[in-house]
């Protein structure tokens, strides 16, 4: 894996301040920090997870990534480019799907490329080889609806690395679908990861997923949000359910919990004894 | 397997009888009563077939039926084609849709048969008065329908779409008006029946041919059996309209989950 030594991300002095709207003669701070001096910098085709309790601006962190949160200063670059608004450099896969029903899986997979500009023979040649990819070739002329959430998250994927984003933004992707199918998916996309070799950087709220999955992980501390440890895990490669039955994997988990714990508010008492957050993560606000 | 075959056809047979019986029973009603029970008002069945075939080997069945068809399928389009576009651009700008909608409101909450007359005054009794009063009728509905579909565009899929970096009128083309689909189609179902409905009010208070005016001046003129043939030609086009519009609907929104009614 000797391509991993090249910058893919780099983000500097990130900071986001929210506006809040006040009524004329309303006391208080009209403005919240959200992120606070975000320094980090992602490796071409690592695996990077992001976690943290809710409202720690994790997911804004990957809006701003994607272009559609504004910032208020920093530098975020992906490759060589700085990220500005939304660009075919990465693709982003969100918690709800966001599949457009009324097309069929192979013409949502085939969006980002009919925007792209690609000719049709073209795109329906990548979008055979990306639903190949992920399995689901059978259902290339389905409708979203026919399909399980598992499935349509699979498309999801389909559909962002089809029009090839250097970089995979992930928002809590398999939070919506339950526990087996989500082990599944865990080492669906590894394979998918090792095979297209994308740089990935996942939000996830579970401590055990964000450690099963990535060379590193990111811990983030509310209110504002910063980065307070970034952890590298050193577990073999391919990894499979097992390992997290294994010594240093409940090491890892600990640490994680640790960090978190330790963050010193009411956010404490929302994990359960996996060590995974209990209330859900609201989806940011972002401006469109 | 012949057997289930043969279930099957009994099905559908039970189904269709299920469906037709009480209409054939009505029909079989207006058939004979009237033959005995002598009244000038209501004809038989047969006798207003007899005129109705009659009236169509004539032609002028079918030059009011084809005149009123005409003017509801060209005043549906021209509403239309302005309800739709400019709904998409009502939807999308929140504020302009406030100043417009009360406006929409009390104009599609008006009788159309009481402005009726204006229109007449206005426009004369031929066919302009008719496409005008199809499209006052209409173009609320369309239009509303419209702005709600658009309303409704799920805000994560225009994001997701924004962050594939589509431009503004790819996100119009490729995903608010796909969105805004079932809403502008059920719009445009309503248009549909609304524009004969005034159309053939418009035709009895002033015109020179389609269905509206055959019935009414028959009428005036104690034709009744022709009266009764406008009547149930306008039956029939309503039914078939309909029925075409149901199934185009279904077909273009056959991506959403529907419910299945037995």
């Amino acid at each position: 894996m000797a391509a991993k030594n090249n910058i893919e991300i780099s983000i500097e002095n990130l900071n986001l301040d929210y506006h809040i709207r006040r009524k004329k003669k309303e006391a208080g701070p009209t403005s919240l920090h959200a992120l606070d001096d975000i320094n980090l910098s992602v490796r071409e085709g690592e695996f990077l997870s992001v976690v943290g309790p809710s409202g720690c601006g994790k997911s804004t962190l990957l809006y701003i990534l994607a272009g559609l949160q504004k910032k208020t200063s920093g530098i975020v670059k992906v490759g060589d480019t700085e990220i500005t608004g939304p660009s075919l450099h990465t693709g982003i896969i969100m918690q709800a799907y966001a599949l457009f029903p009324w097309r069929t899986i192979k013409k949502n997979v085939e969006f980002g490329l009919e925007v792209k500009g690609l000719p049709k023979a073209e795109r329906s040649k990548i979008a055979d080889e990306y639903i190949e990819l992920v399995g689901l070739k059978e259902f290339s002329d389905r409708y979203p609806y026919e399909l399980s959430g598992g499935m349509k998250q699979r498309i999801a994927i389909a559909r962002a690395l089809a029009y090839d984003p250097d970089v995979l933004l992930m928002d809590e992707p398999f939070a919506a679908v339950d526990e087996q199918t989500r082990s599944l998916l865990h080492e669906e996309l590894l394979r998918i990861w090792e095979k297209t070799n994308k740089t990935i950087v996942f939000v996830t709220h579970s401590i055990e997923e964000a450690i099963f999955l990535s060379d590193r992980v990111a811990v983030m501390t509310p209110s504002p949000g910063k980065i307070r440890e970034i952890i590298d895990i050193d577990l073999d490669r391919p990894r499979d359910g097992s390992i997290k039955s294994s010594e240093e994997f409940s090491r890892y988990r600990r640490h994680v919990w640790q960090l978190l714990q330790t963050i010193g508010d009411s956010t404490v008492e929302t994990f359960d004894e996996k060590g995974r957050f209990v209330l859900d993560a609201q989806p940011q606000e972002v401006a469109i | 397997m012949e057997d289930k075959q043969i279930n099957k056809g009994a099905n559908l047979l039970y189904k269709a009888f299920k469906k037709s019986i009480v209409i054939i029973a009505l029909l079989v009603i207006w058939l004979i009563i009237p033959k005995y029970v002598n009244n000038l008002f209501v004809p038989s069945l047969f006798d207003v077939l007899k005129t109705g075939a009659e009236l169509a080997i004539s032609g002028k069945l079918w030059i009011n039926t084809i005149t009123s068809l005409r003017i509801a399928f060209i005043g549906l389009i021209i509403s239309t084609v302005i309800a739709v576009p400019l709904g998409v651009i009502l939807g999308w700008f929140k504020t302009v849709e406030e100043y417009i909608d009360p406006t929409f409101q009390i104009i599609r909450n008006t009788s159309i048969l009481a402005i009726l007359p204006i229109f007449l005054l206005i426009f004369g009794v031929g066919d302009t008065s008719k496409y005008a009063i199809i499209i006052w009728a209409t173009l609320p509905i369309t239009l509303l329908n419209t702005v709600q579909g658009v309303k409704n565009a799920d805000p994560v899929l225009i994001q997701s779409a924004r962050s594939m970096g589509i431009g503004n009128f790819g996100l119009f083309t490729k995903v608010i008006i796909p969105s805004a689909m079932p809403f502008i189609l059920a719009g445009f179902r309503l248009s549909a029946s609304i524009s004969l409905i005034v159309l053939v009010g418009a035709e009895m208070l002033g015109a020179r041919y389609g269905l509206g005016f055959l019935i009414y001046n028959s009428m005036h003129a104690y034709m009744i059996p022709e009266m009764y043939v406008g009547i149930l030609m306008l039956a029939i086009i309503g039914i078939a309209l309909n029925a075409v519009l149901v199934r185009t609907e279904n077909y273009l929104t056959r991506w959403q989950e529907k419910v299945v009614q037995s």
